[in-house]
């Protein structure tokens, strides 16, 4: 579903370039559960931002569905945020005057589907809030906050669903209940990327990715090992590691930094 | 559909921030109750100065004293004498003359008091102004040659003092001295300087002799003997009166002639005057408003930043955006503006209440204008904030803390 092609961003800082990422080559496919970590500045928000087409690749290619989406205009990069992407981001970014029903239906105003309470209202089902639809986001907890947020990302039926962070700001428990929810999307054939720097949040993807300086050291796949490794580890993220190769599970005990 | 979520959307969020949208709207409200009042205060003045005009009747002529000269000092002596009807008379385009002295005073009826403008003129006044008895007779020759001392009284003055009774036969007391009634003027209102309806007119002989003591004349008024003949009357007229004071060739006049068209022109001149100081006014405080309203905005789109990299993640597209703030300027400026029509109705009709002298007028078409301004100025000074918020990169705005 996504085909990336040596694809690079490369930020103005002043008189300085930032190369946010350097040559990514990327494949994921539908139905995928990928975990992207790394250090913050490895690039990882880069290129979830460029997977959810918030951004255009300063060179390179990337292409969702067939389509060459680095060379959108910023009118076809928002219908296809729209209509095939949900973001699910670390502070929620929920609008605090509306409710969380209103939250839930601003990606249908902007898809022009006409009136459409009863998709609110599934959506937040879906992640079991219908009975606070009413409320204002100051009035839920973080959890539950988020689980709005979610439903906000789920209620066009993405094909995507891009997570940055999203059990940040929530204590363990919580956490853990949206990522019960993630699993649940990923169970019904939706697509995830879930960016973090916690070990034990990445090690429910089916794969895992870590970025480092704004390429991609390690492309594993999860096995039962590695992800009682990760749950395990205090670690943050992983430090390096090398000779990884694509696909291909391997144990780190040599390679969890602290 | 989509226009009224956005609408719905904009309002909420102005909800939310109530008192600010307020003060925002502040500006374009004073702004727009200016207008509104300004335009009917001017609009209701030349309404009534123009109608005064029209009742003074297009075929006559005033005469005042002092020079109307431009080069020179205007000489403001009294030079108009009861002498002068003489010689006005004479001339061929003249109908009739009205000289008039005038003065203010008390008019006394046993214990009853009332302060009335007391004319002194000829029995030609009526004639010309078209101004009728309603009970008794108005002077008469007779009355000026011999200088009596009878009185027609003003429709409101026979009020004041007479009540419902009829005045004429009756005796009242002008500055001390007995007259008697010998009429009462039907109710007229404004005839051109005057609220008729208040005034006392005695015979121009015993207003210059006995009552006041003096030797010039208020004014004259001539009439014509038809509209056409305006023109060349004015010509006899200066003429004749020029003799008469015994002005030589190359001495400017020490009267002045004006005729309605004149007198409307010269209000028209003061108003232009004053329409422009006034919408100067109303327009800075507009452009005041359209500022406010600017600045909010801005203060919106920066506090909002975040809010605004949500809805693009989600799928707006920048002109989503850009409709979304400029409806929400649009709201403000179209609110205030209702609101400062209503401000300026109130407020014109409470100076109307307690003035009791400005007459205001209120056109539909100046509430549209205004409205039309407010809306312009809300959108125009939205536009800026709109784009602003409209370019931001979605990236960097959903970073934004």
């Amino acid at each position: 579903m996504i085909k990336v092609a040596s694809m690079t961003k490369i930020y103005q800082m002043g008189a300085s370039e930032v190369r946010a990422l350097d040559g990514v080559d990327l494949f994921i496919n539908e139905g995928e559960f990928v975990s992207i970590t790394g250090a913050s500045g490895s690039g990882k928000s880069t290129l979830m931002h460029l997977l959810g087409c918030l951004d255009r690749p300063t060179s390179g290619t990337f292409e969702f569905d067939g389509a060459a989406v680095h060379g959108f205009s910023d009118r076809q990069l928002a219908r296809i945020r729209n209509e095939s992407i949900g973001f699910v981001f670390q502070t929620f970014n929920l609008i605090n005057r509306t409710s969380a029903l209103d939250n839930v239906m601003v990606p249908l105003v902007y898809g022009r589907r006409g009136s459409a309470k009863a998709k609110g209202i599934e959506a937040l089902e879906r992640v079991g809030l219908a009975d606070r639809a009413k409320h204002k986001p100051s009035e839920l907890s973080g959890g539950e906050r988020q689980r709005v947020a979610i439903a906000r990302a789920i209620v066009n039926h993405p094909r995507l669903i891009l997570a940055d962070e999203p059990t940040g700001n929530l204590d363990s428990r919580i956490g853990e209940q949206i990522l019960d929810i993630f699993h649940s999307l990923h169970a019904d054939g939706a697509t995830i990327v879930l960016v973090t720097h916690e070990m034990h949040v990445a090690a429910q993807g089916g794969r895992l990715i870590n970025m480092k300086d704004g390429k991609i050291t390690d492309d594993l796949t999860m096995i039962q090992e590695l992800r009682e490794q990760l749950q395990r580890s205090s670690t943050r993220y992983i430090g390096r590691s090398e000779g990884a190769s694509l696909g291909e599970a391997r144990p780190l005990e040599s390679g969890v930094a602290d | 559909m989509f226009f009224f979520k956005i609408c719905i959307m904009a309002l909420r969020s102005l909800w939310t921030n109530l008192l600010r949208t307020l003060l925002a709207t502040l500006g374009v409200i004073i702004g727009v109750a200016a207008v509104v009042s300004a335009m009917s205060i001017l609009e209701g003045t030349n309404r009534d100065i123009l109608k005064r005009f029209e009742s003074m009747g297009a075929d006559q002529i005033m005469l005042f004293n002092g020079s109307s000269q431009r080069r020179g000092r205007r000489s403001m002596l009294p030079s108009l004498e009861a002498e002068d009807v003489e010689a006005l008379l004479e001339c061929a385009t003249v109908k009739a003359v009205a000289p008039e002295v005038q003065s203010g005073a008390q008019i006394k009826y046993f214990s009853k008091n009332e302060d009335a403008t007391v004319l002194g003129t000829t029995e030609s006044y009526a004639e010309i102004n078209s101004y009728k008895v309603a009970d008794g007779r108005f002077l008469t020759p007779e009355d000026v040659r011999a200088a009596r001392k009878v009185c027609v009284l003003g429709h409101e003055v026979a009020k004041q003092l007479f009540g419902a009774t009829p005045a004429t036969g009756f005796r009242v007391k002008i500055k001390g001295l007995g007259f008697a009634v010998i009429g009462v003027m039907e109710k007229k209102g404004v005839l051109g300087f005057r609220d008729v309806d208040n005034q006392v007119v005695i015979p121009l002989t015993t207003a210059m002799k006995r009552v006041f003591g003096i030797r010039y004349l208020t004014m004259i008024t001539v009439q014509a003997q038809g509209q056409e003949y305006v023109k060349p009357a004015i010509l006899e007229v200066s003429r004749a009166l020029r003799g008469s004071h015994n002005i030589r060739a190359g001495q400017d006049d020490d009267f002045t002639v004006f005729t309605q068209e004149q007198l409307k022109a010269q209000v028209s001149d003061v108003t232009k005057i004053f329409a422009i100081v006034l919408y100067s006014i109303a327009g800075i405080s507009l452009v005041v408003g359209g500022i406010g309203i600017m600045n909010i905005m801005l203060v919106s789109v920066t506090e909002r930043t975040r809010e605004i990299g949500v809805r693009m993640a989600v799928g707006a597209r920048r002109w989503d955006i850009l409709k979304q703030f400029l409806i929400e300027a649009s709201i403000i400026s179209v609110s205030g503006g209702a609101l400062g029509v209503l401000l300026g109705l109130v407020f014109t009709d409470l100076l109307e209440q307690w003035t009791r002298v400005l007459k205001t007028h209120t056109a539909a078409a100046v509430i549209w204008y205004a409205l039309i301004m407010a809306t312009t100025v809300g959108i125009v000074s939205g536009i800026y904030p709109a784009l602003r918020a409209s370019r931001l990169d979605p990236v960097e705005a959903l970073r934004y803390e």
